[in-house]
């Protein structure tokens, strides 16, 4: 209860700040829709030349797509702490985080919380809708249910792998460049696994488990009933992802080393 | 001379402190062209060749592409955002030495580096991993040598441009990840141009873009004649001349500004 | 009850360094040389509840690590630490309820939105009640004459309006115990004496306790009674400010203007001090003790024609430099 009125303190200072700068609102929007853009276009040229990838048809992998934009849209918008280490360790704002009387890890999530990404989400339903309707898609009542619990479940997966990668500075005060390529890694979960070979297939689904996002949630209002498994895991991987992550960072509290010394 | 050159080993021995880097670096460069491998090898199917490029060609394309970008690669353009944002930039003003020129050896620094710790064993690992095509040609190797070289000067002509612009926007971050997808959507790293409908390649035509990327690995792969290799390095050299016109002009409306701002 | 109880506090850090050369850095790639560092050195110290205690050493004395484990930032290495009744890293979250903290280079405050904005989001995040706000802080607010500035967004506030605002809002939850880290750094004269007289004003009104860091000597001779002094890691001093005076400020420099040339053995003949010379020959100091100081201007006076006389206090700050200059002889 504490946790929400806080939440909710911030989200209404966080827009209030950012009316004060409408115009890189805008342009923030405009880049994240280039962001989505890009990936669609390599779709679309692709299947230019091509009618199948490994069985699955144009409107299937636009489908996945759609889907990885929800999710990712959520974790862009609260768990992109991508510069963490840079803010927090280098310049010693994780000092002034750890004299308050909140999580460390929630007050940071609210400090860095970006809400104009969740307009990649409402990208995502669009996406998702033009291929339904492409697809002859039909959903059930509890589909709605299903797609929010997947859509939580990808998102706490990628949360738990960006908090695990942050705790690193707790240990390491060297400037990594690990969280921009991991970002390229995150894209794979996007496609059919199926394309991919055995050692990558097992990286995306149990070490970095980015598949989770995409392609085995959206396997399921896809009807590829040989992937309901790892579809109704999702929500499982998202909750074993996200407490694996937040002991790490609880254990990497512990061993900060405060700035400046 | 002696300056530029401090400052590329300044950056060299930058980088080097960051260790870190280095293993995970290499490993996730390899899962990256691992990925985009498979993408290929399912995207083509069973088609022998899709725009006159064969399946084996394709990969190494995609592969060299991204070593390549090892080496071009560079974050000039929002080191220089945030030195203006920070007020720096005016102190460097007074310095002894040119500040563009200075930020593209600080690239360059960072580029060799990753050419060593990054492209030599990642390329090493990926040939063991995947069946990659290799040529012996070493009029091949030559061109693609002096193509790179090029490419690393339009790309960090392209960072200081960008770097130069958030000057005087309001919003940099926006505008350098634009950039940023356009780069990686025009310069052939995640496409090969010819892959492109006729419209959007005759656009394209008319960008500098295509000299980051494509040209490059095109010519590594052979996909290119010989005539196209020499065209598309006149295509890399030309726009290394142009893209000198603006940067200066830029730079000269950025120090006014900076005089009468004072940062 | 104590405040803060510690014993045998301890903070080591490992220390990189690294080679030198390309060939070093290819080195250090490989395996890195480090060192263990000893920030604080075993150290023990109590401080009653109320109290405020001045907590001075040169930079990397170790001030800013003791700060930061009394307020649960790092974890200790080994000891003791209770602050509150509390240990501080291991019950963060309800300990920093009870302590405010203040670092002098450091905004507590949001750089973009207003300050009343930052304050409503600090009450939110220490849960206090509206009633308890508006008793405490409005008298807070009045005392800093900060009013005028509560609708400012804070990056267009100068330093020494921040500072005041800083401090309020270290105080929204109106801890027992306040930790000020350099408060006073950068600020004009006035701005420091509201700052102080503020200060003196909630110790009375509420006992808070107050550990204050600081390398201006002038705040500590206007607020802090006891003195801690760190020197590599070590406490070299805990006692009062009057003490320290006493034994190693006791002196006094008398400064003579002759109206003749004399030399230094002349003096020292006369009266065997410490004799220093001045500008010139015509200027000699005399460093005395102040019970000898009558009896060395007395018969100065009487063998000499002079034509002025200066006596000077020995500062605060040139003790504490003598201190940490030639380590501690005598007291």
């Amino acid at each position: 209860m504490f946790y929400i009125s806080i939440f909710l303190q911030y989200m209404s200072q966080y827009i209030k700040t950012k009316l004060q700068y409408r115009t890189d609102l805008f342009v923030e929007f405009l880049s994240d829709l280039m962001f989505q853009g890009v990936n669609l276009i390599f779709i679309l040229v692709v299947f230019g030349h091509t009618q199948f990838l490994n069985g699955w048809t144009r409107d299937e992998i636009i489908f996945i797509y759609g889907f990885f934009l929800v999710p990712f849209a959520l974790f862009a918008s609260f768990f992109n702490i991508w510069d963490f280490n840079e803010r927090y360790i280098v310049r010693g704002e994780m000092d002034r985080v750890l004299t308050r009387p909140v999580h460390s890890l929630f007050q940071i999530v609210l400090e860095r919380m970006e809400l104009e990404s969740l307009l990649g989400g409402i990208t995502g339903l669009i996406v998702m809708g033009y291929a339904a309707s492409r697809l002859h898609l039909t959903f059930h009542w509890y589909d709605v249910i299903l797609f929010v619990l997947f859509v939580l479940g990808g998102t706490f997966v990628y949360a738990g792998i960006f908090i695990s990668l942050a705790s690193i500075s707790f240990w390491s005060d060297a400037r990594s460049s690990i969280m921009p390529m991991m970002y390229n890694i995150g894209n794979y979960g996007r496609y059919p696994v199926d394309i991919y070979n055995r050692v990558i297939r097992y990286i995306l689904t149990w070490i970095l488990p980015f598949a989770f996002v995409g392609v085995y949630p959206a396997a399921y209002f896809l009807r590829k009933t040989e992937w309901y498994t790892y579809s109704f895991l999702t929500p499982v991987m998202g909750v074993i992802c996200f407490t694996l992550s937040l002991l790490l960072w609880n254990a990497g509290v512990k061993r900060y080393r405060g700035a400046g010394n | 001379m002696a300056k530029y050159i401090e400052m590329i080993r300044m950056r060299f021995l930058m980088m080097l402190a960051y260790r870190t880097n280095y293993y995970s670096g290499i490993f996730i460069y390899s899962i990256n062209i691992g990925a985009y491998y498979f993408l290929w090898s399912a995207i083509y199917g069973g088609q022998p060749s899709i725009q006159g490029m064969t399946v084996e060609q394709m990969t190494t394309y995609v592969a060299i592409a991204w070593m390549a970008r090892a080496f071009y690669f560079n974050n000039i353009d929002r080191e220089i955002a945030m030195e203006i944002r920070e007020g720096k930039v005016a102190i460097e003003l007074i310095r002894p030495y040119n500040y563009l020129m200075m930020k593209t050896m600080q690239g360059l620094g960072e580029g060799i580096f990753r050419f060593i710790f990054f492209s030599l064993p990642g390329m090493l690992i990926v040939t063991f991993v995947f069946s990659l095509h290799f040529t012996t040609n070493v009029q091949t190797w030559s061109y693609f040598a002096l193509s790179t070289v090029l490419s690393f000067i339009i790309n960090s002509q392209i960072n200081l441009l960008a770097g130069m612009v958030t000057f005087f926007t309001l919003n940099g971050e926006g505008l350098l990840r634009a950039k940023r997808f356009i780069i990686d959507l025009f310069s052939g790293l995640i496409l090969p141009i010819s892959f492109y409908p006729q419209w959007a390649q005759s656009v394209m035509h008319y960008l500098p873009f295509q000299a980051i990327s494509y040209i490059p690995s095109m010519i590594f792969t052979e996909s290119f004649t010989r005539d196209e290799a020499v065209k598309g390095m006149m295509f890399q050299a030309v726009w290394c001349v142009v893209l000198i016109v603006p940067i200066y002009l830029l730079w000269k409306a950025a120090k006014r500004k900076l005089i009468i701002q004072g940062g | 009850m104590y405040a803060i109880e510690v014993e045998k506090l301890r903070k080591e850090f490992k220390s990189y360094s690294s080679r030198s050369g390309l060939a070093g850095a290819f080195r250090d790639l490989f395996t890195r040389n480090y060192k263990i560092v000893r920030a604080v050195d075993d150290i023990s110290f109590t401080v009653k509840q109320g109290e405020m205690v001045g907590y001075i050493g040169e930079n990397g004395a170790g001030k800013s690590t003791t700060i930061k484990m009394l307020t649960g930032i790092l974890t200790p290495t080994s000891g003791r630490v209770v602050v509150n009744g509390m240990n501080p890293h291991k019950e963060r979250e309800r300990f920093v309820q009870t302590i405010g903290v203040v670092f002098g280079q450091r905004s507590q405050l949001w750089w973009d939105i207003a300050v009343q904005e930052s304050f409503r989001l600090l009450k939110k995040v220490y849960r206090v009640s509206d009633q308890a706000y508006n008793e405490h802080m409005d008298h807070v607010i009045e005392t800093l004459d900060i009013g005028p500035l509560l609708d400012k967004p804070v990056r267009k506030l100068s330093l020494g309006q921040r500072m005041r605002c800083e401090l309020a809002a270290a105080l929204i939850h109106n801890p027992p115990l306040l930790f000020l880290d350099e408060p006073t750094i950068g600020l004009d004269v006035l701005v420091k004496l509201k700052i102080r007289q503020f200060l003196k004003e909630i110790n009375e009104k509420y006992n808070t306790t107050i550990l204050l860091t600081t390398h201006d000597m002038t705040d500590i001779e206007a607020l802090c009674e006891r003195v801690i002094m760190l020197d590599e890691g070590k406490i070299i001093y805990d006692g009062s400010l009057q003490h320290l005076k006493q034994n190693w400020g006791e002196g006094r420099q008398i400064h003579f203007q002759f109206r003749d040339m004399v030399s230094k053995e002349e003096l020292t003949s006369l009266v065997p001090v410490t004799w220093e010379q001045g500008e010139d020959r015509y200027n000699w100091i005399a460093h005395v003790l102040t019970h000898d100081m009558a009896h060395v201007i007395g018969k100065i006076v009487s063998s000499y024609e002079l034509k002025d006389i200066h006596i000077r206090e020995v500062s605060t700050e040139e003790i504490i430099s003598n201190i940490y200059e030639e380590g501690i002889h005598h007291g």
